[in-house]
């Protein structure tokens, strides 16, 4: 056998026996190292998921929507019932798609009196945008996600009923209400569109149009300067900068835990890799006497700290992966963002960057040893 | 093996251990005689490379410093006061791994093996581990484990110290029939018993500062 061999499978045997000898040694250090990981990758975990759900609600809503909201009561002037009102935000036009809406003051009831649907009434000029989703039977639709497609619905409103066609809401359509809605042709409603109602534009940003900042500025200037109360504005605005703070903080978490995990790796490695070597002083000078390589003995502690770093945090990212629908949902997370989330919990940035740290623990750690390896033979052995 | 004006002390505050030391060690057994501390093993230490001197050189017979890994795989073997073999290892395979790290072939270090636990009296506690081997057994195993590397330098430090006269025979003839052609064999020793392999002695006691205020205690 090749003297390296021969080595090797000395410094097995002999770290097999310490660790038979003393399992409290590499207990202590899967112990230590798999509770960080697992903390650690909980944390990290988690903040993944807020982010894929807000990203979720980012693509919903879309990048470059704005729904724009303002109240019309009988007595503003506002209030044409038939006929087409002033377009306060037609400077928008030229800058991509829009559509105006009324949001009536009342509900819709579909025979199921569980399913409360939001009511509201289009204009004739928007027809050409709602062709995809019109059926032929009737110019009412139910914008519906969980109801079965173009099925026939009967919804009442306020004492009439309406015969409504179920359709998927496109994509740009998805800001107007989280659950579903009635969309009924002007004029069908007139009884209810006496109370007033929500006038809602939903407004799609060209390719060439300015920032949606400047678009929301240029809005509530308008608003300013014909003397009008600013409208109530939605856009992803304010979730991209959700995004960008909960990113932010990601980032931090990932870097302090990361710094932590390899402190703690390496100080408690660290320790007992000096007190071990320390014990197998004299067999280590011993082998060097022979001739073995003082780098080969280092390797070993180095691979045995990392052997077992690595055992301990994989062992603990497999535990995260088998009780994730027991842990993020006792931490209140959606099983359906779970279950979407389950093809990438296990290879993500978070536990390459933690592996990463074990390791560089595991190193620091076997680091006092290389220092130990340096003291002469002839001082050990006497 | 050539010391050339070596000095040696362990610590920058300490007294030279060994002040321009020089000294040629020839084919045969030195045999280096002197009181416990006047710097006998550590001597030894230097010529093997395991510790370096703060001054002067010295000069293998391969040529090179004594702390060349060449040399002290394939040319030195060493035998410690205390503690030479590997605990975990029987007997044999601590003779294997001393061969095969001085680079023998297999052949080689199975003859070289059966041969010496031979000599030494050590064939039925071949596949034996060291702890449960009597102190003489074990220390004519960490000769046996030296000699079956045949290397051109081998350095004893105190190898009868404590053992019987019997183990001391054996180890004499051993070493007998180890030492033969352009081997050199230097042996701390203070034992009496080794003068009888000597081919030249070299009086330590001349280094040492003596401790006059023991002497007034016998």
């Amino acid at each position: 056998m090749k003297p390296s061999t021969l080595i090797v499978f000395y410094l097995w045997k002999d770290t097999w026996k310490r660790w038979c000898e003393q399992p409290g040694s590499p207990a202590a250090r899967l112990f230590v190292t798999g509770l960080l990981v697992l903390v650690a990758t909980v944390i990290l975990t988690a903040f993944q998921l807020v982010e894929r759900s807000l990203r979720e609600r980012l693509e919903s809503f879309g990048l470059n929507t704005l729904v724009v909201r303002r109240a019309v009561t009988p007595d503003s002037s506002a209030f044409f019932r038939h006929g087409t009102a002033p377009d306060d935000l037609a400077i928008l036009a030229p800058s991509g798609r829009k559509l105006r809406l009324r949001q009536l003051f009342v509900r819709g009831q579909t025979e199921w009196e569980e399913n409360n649907l939001l009511v509201l009434t289009y204009p004739p000029e928007a027809l050409p945008m709602l062709a995809e989703i019109l059926s032929p039977q009737t110019t009412a639709i139910c914008v519906s996600d969980s109801l079965p497609e173009n099925a026939q619905l009967r919804v009442r409103i306020s004492h009439r009923s309406v015969v409504s066609s179920v359709a998927r809401p496109p994509q740009w359509l998805r800001s107007l209400a989280q659950g579903d809605f009635l969309l009924v042709p002007q004029g069908w409603l007139d009884e209810e569109e006496r109370l007033g109602w929500l006038e809602t534009t939903v407004f799609q940003r060209g390719p060439t149009a300015a920032p949606m900042e400047q678009i929301i500025a240029a809005v509530k200037a308008l608003s300013s300067a014909e003397q009008r109360p600013a409208p109530q504005m939605q856009s992803a605005l304010p979730l991209l900068r959700e995004l960008d703070e909960l990113h932010r903080r990601h980032q931090q978490w990932r870097g302090v835990l990361a710094g932590i995990l390899g402190a703690a790796v390496s100080l408690v490695y660290g320790a007992i890799a000096v007190l071990e070597f320390r014990q197998n002083l004299f067999v280590g000078a011993l082998l060097r006497s022979f001739g073995a390589s003082a780098w080969l003995l280092y390797f070993r502690q180095w691979l045995e700290n990392a052997a077992l770093a690595n055992l301990a945090a994989i062992g603990a990212i497999f535990l995260i992966v088998l009780l994730r629908q027991t842990i993020f949902g006792t931490l209140g997370f959606p099983g359906e963002l779970l279950a979407a989330s389950d093809a990438n919990l296990q290879a993500t940035d978070a536990l390459i960057t933690i592996l990463v740290w074990i390791n560089v623990g595991a190193f620091l750690s076997s680091l006092p040893v290389a220092a130990g390896l340096r003291q002469p033979v002839g001082e050990i052995l006497n | 093996m050539d010391c050339l004006d070596i000095s040696f002390r362990y610590k920058p505050d300490r007294p030279w251990v060994l002040e321009r030391f020089r000294h040629t060690f020839r084919p045969g057994v030195t045999l280096v005689r002197g009181a416990s501390g006047c710097g006998k093993s550590t001597l030894l230490r230097l010529v093997a490379g395991f510790l370096e001197p703060q001054q002067g050189r010295i000069i293998t017979p391969l040529g090179t410093a004594p702390t060349d890994i060449g040399f002290q795989r394939r040319a030195l073997g060493f035998v410690f006061q205390q503690l030479n073999l590997l605990p975990l290892a029987s007997v044999q395979r601590n003779l294997a791994l001393a061969g095969s790290l001085a680079g023998l072939p297999a052949e080689q270090i199975a003859d070289n093996s059966g041969h010496w636990l031979r000599v030494l009296g050590l064939e039925p506690y071949a596949k034996r581990l060291p702890q449960s081997l009597s102190g003489g057994q074990q220390q004519r195993a960490a000769i046996a484990r030296a000699l079956v590397r045949d290397p051109v330098v081998l350095l004893l430090d105190e190898p009868t110290s404590g053992l019987d006269d019997l183990n001391a025979r054996v180890i004499v003839r051993a070493l007998e029939q180890f030492v033969t052609g352009n081997r050199i064999c230097v042996v701390s020793s203070h034992d009496t018993r080794l003068e009888i392999l000597a081919n030249e002695t070299l009086d330590f006691n001349r280094f040492l500062p003596l401790e006059r205020h023991l002497e007034a205690l016998v």
